[in-house]
């Protein structure tokens, strides 16, 4: 439990160079801070919380209570984010201090040397907020981000193909390939699914016959209908380019449109009624 | 549009700081309105926690999980009016927004423009990014099914299939507030998740930070700003791993853990903050703080069924290590009974939870 606890900590702080700035600012925080009720919460808390995270006892008891994924969470109570700010708000608040002492004793002295001291504070901080963007990894830069299609944040395939499937009224279920299931739900809680999410998680280990035919790289028309008649979908997205044995249309399949790079089809044989609507 | 957008701003914005003039003549109100913001905030969350939990349990309607937390809202303004008026009839004078711009330099007022200019960089970009997280699959579906449905818990998010109640999400049911958001409004949960509460969070963190930087740099003018820019530096450049608060953030802002770990937590600091200069003043503390961290620690339990452990965590050993230095061991007592709530829904979680 001691390794996974220091793993969890080693992934968490990525390179390592936050927490030499984390310790760095504690080290002067120890040294300059005068005031008692700071040092208490940004010193000792924090050296403490990190004890208990790294106790074996503590490590056990708590990854065998809530589970070993989310134990990196206790770092969240060390305010990393705040202690670093504010050292580099007193080192550069002490400088322009002192330069305000060694001003009034160095009067007289040469133009450039004044100069050189007055910049001198703009310079550390800018030094300071250069030192946390090297070390940092600047947030817009994760891959994960990329431009919103629309205001609900999913692609716009989604939203015109649960669009295109809605019925009033009712539910209706739909197998969608793998890129697009963790977004239909959040547009549309209308639109079933016979799998979910769970398919796209590796560590889950979940496995649905369904999802691997659908994600077959050529899709087994003989293999695949049954298993969407089986699930009671209504209707069966495919990426429009995807290679495929046999035809849909041989299985009774219905072509019911084609939008955004995907072709829906009907499946017929499971009813759908429209309710009538007051 | 412009009328729902109306009907959200009241609701995220002029109900919870209408609501936190309960605390309008505490402490001086150093932070003016964004205190009022942040504290008017967290007590509606917490009442929302104290609310929903029963009502899903009992696998009630969301509808009447709605009019529960009307009342609630009605009753809290009722009190915040009743302080307000009180206070008029002393002749308190409710200056909401403390300062000015009197006496500023130069170099306070370029570092508040660069502080402003980052903070709406990264609003815009809240709209205009999207994030592919995972886990919206099953939070922002839980949302939208909520709207929808009006069952709490009752349908796998991921398929929509009927279910049994899922306990363990039951008991943090920030999904829940985010439904209420999007059917009082009339806006689609999934806009709401997605593109105006990471607006109103962000602004609500950098709000905290403010109201630290209040207290951190009482006197110095120019370094609250730059404390700011500090934390914003922090904050853009701390994607350095997966697993960081400021990733969750700017990246995941809708989620309760978020919430949990760049709002809920860096309150309690601010509190924990004024409780220690408390003891270290010999003063005594007072009630609304307590109410405050009370409020804080049920608010950690909306957002993550983990926050009741990292506030029982935090409390337990700021309090501890303010008794020993200050020697007030007195003050456990009530920092314990704040921590009640989240021994409550831990419990729950355990008998409950598979």
């Amino acid at each position: 439990m001691w390794s996974e606890a220091v793993d969890l900590f080693r992934e968490y702080m990525g390179t390592g160079l936050i927490v030499i700035l984390y310790m760095v600012s504690l080290i002067y925080l120890w040294i300059h801070e005068k005031r008692k009720y700071i040092r208490v919460l940004f010193l000792y808390v924090p050296l403490i919380l990190l004890l208990l995270y790294f106790n074996p006892m503590f490590a056990e008891f708590i990854i065998g209570t809530v589970g070993g994924e989310i134990y990196y969470r206790i770092i969240w109570l060390l305010p990393i984010t705040i202690v670093i700010a504010y050292t580099c708000v007193c080192i550069y608040g002490d400088m322009v201090q002192k330069q305000g002492v060694t001003r009034q004793s160095t009067q007289g002295k040469g133009a450039m040397h004044k100069a050189g001291k007055k910049l001198l504070p703009g310079l550390t901080l800018a030094c300071m907020g250069g030192m946390i963007a090297v070390s940092g990894s600047f947030i817009y830069d994760n891959p994960f981000f990329h431009k919103a299609e629309n205001l609900y944040h999913v692609p716009d395939s989604v939203v015109h193909i649960c669009d295109a499937i809605h019925v009033p009224g009712r539910e209706v279920m739909a197998v969608f390939p793998m890129e697009l299931v963790q977004y239909v739900r959040q547009y549309s809680p209308v639109t079933c699914m016979p799998y979910g999410r769970e398919v796209t998680v590796e560590r889950w280990n979940y496995v649905n016959p369904l999802c691997e035919a659908m994600e077959a790289e050529i899709i087994d028309m003989a293999e695949l209908a049954p298993l969407v008649r089986e699930a009671g979908c209504h209707y069966v997205i495919l990426p429009a380019d995807k290679e495929k044995k046999g035809s849909p249309e041989e299985y009774g399949w219905i072509l019911f449109g084609e939008m955004d790079g995907y072709v829906i089809y009907r499946e017929p044989t499971r009813e759908l009624t429209i309710p009538v609507l007051n | 549009m412009a009328i729902q957008l109306l009907i959200l701003g009241v609701l995220l914005l002029v109900i919870p700081v209408f609501v936190g003039g309960i605390f309008s003549d505490v402490d001086g109100m150093r932070g003016g309105l964004v205190f009022r913001w942040v504290s008017g905030q967290f007590l509606l969350w917490a009442g929302f926690q104290f609310i929903s939990v029963p009502l899903i349990i009992r696998e009630r309607n969301f509808s009447q999980l709605v009019w529960g937390f009307w009342l609630y809202m009605a009753a809290l303004m009722l009190m915040a009016a009743g302080r307000g008026i009180r206070q008029i009839q002393r002749r308190v004078p409710a200056s909401l927004v403390k300062g000015g711009g009197k006496g500023k330099q130069v170099s306070e007022m370029l570092f508040w423009a660069i502080f402003t200019g980052l903070l709406l960089f990264q609003l815009v970009q809240a709209v205009r990014l999207a994030y592919a997280d995972g886990d919206d699959a099953y939070y922002v579906a839980i949302s939208a099914m909520t709207q929808d449905a009006d069952t709490m818990y009752l349908k796998i998010a991921y398929t929509g299939e009927t279910t049994m109640l899922n306990f363990r999400h039951s008991l943090a049911p920030f999904p829940i507030w985010i439904a209420f958001l999007a059917r009082v409004s009339g806006i689609q949960a999934v806009t709401v998740a997605q593109v105006i509460l990471p607006v109103v969070l962000i602004a609500m963190s950098y709000g905290i930070f403010y109201l630290l930087g209040v207290r951190l740099f009482p006197e110095k003018g120019g370094q609250l700003p730059l404390f700011l820019i500090f934390t914003e530096i922090l904050v853009l450049f701390g994607d350095y791993s997966f697993y960081t608060a400021e990733n969750f953030m700017i990246a995941r802002s809708r989620q309760g853990k978020a919430a949990l770990g760049n709002i809920v937590l860096p309150f309690l600091l601010l509190l924990l903050l004024i409780f220690m200069k408390k003891l270290q003043e010999a003063e005594r503390v007072p009630v609304w703080c307590y109410l405050l961290i009370g409020a804080v620690a049920t608010t950690a339990c909306l957002c993550s069924t983990l926050g009741a452990l990292l506030i029982c965590m935090a409390v337990g050993v700021a309090g501890l290590s303010a008794a020993v230095c200050y020697k007030r061991f007195r003050c456990l007592v009530p920092l314990a009974i704040c921590c009640i709530p989240c021994i409550c829904y831990a419990l729950l979680y355990l008998l409950l939870a598979d």
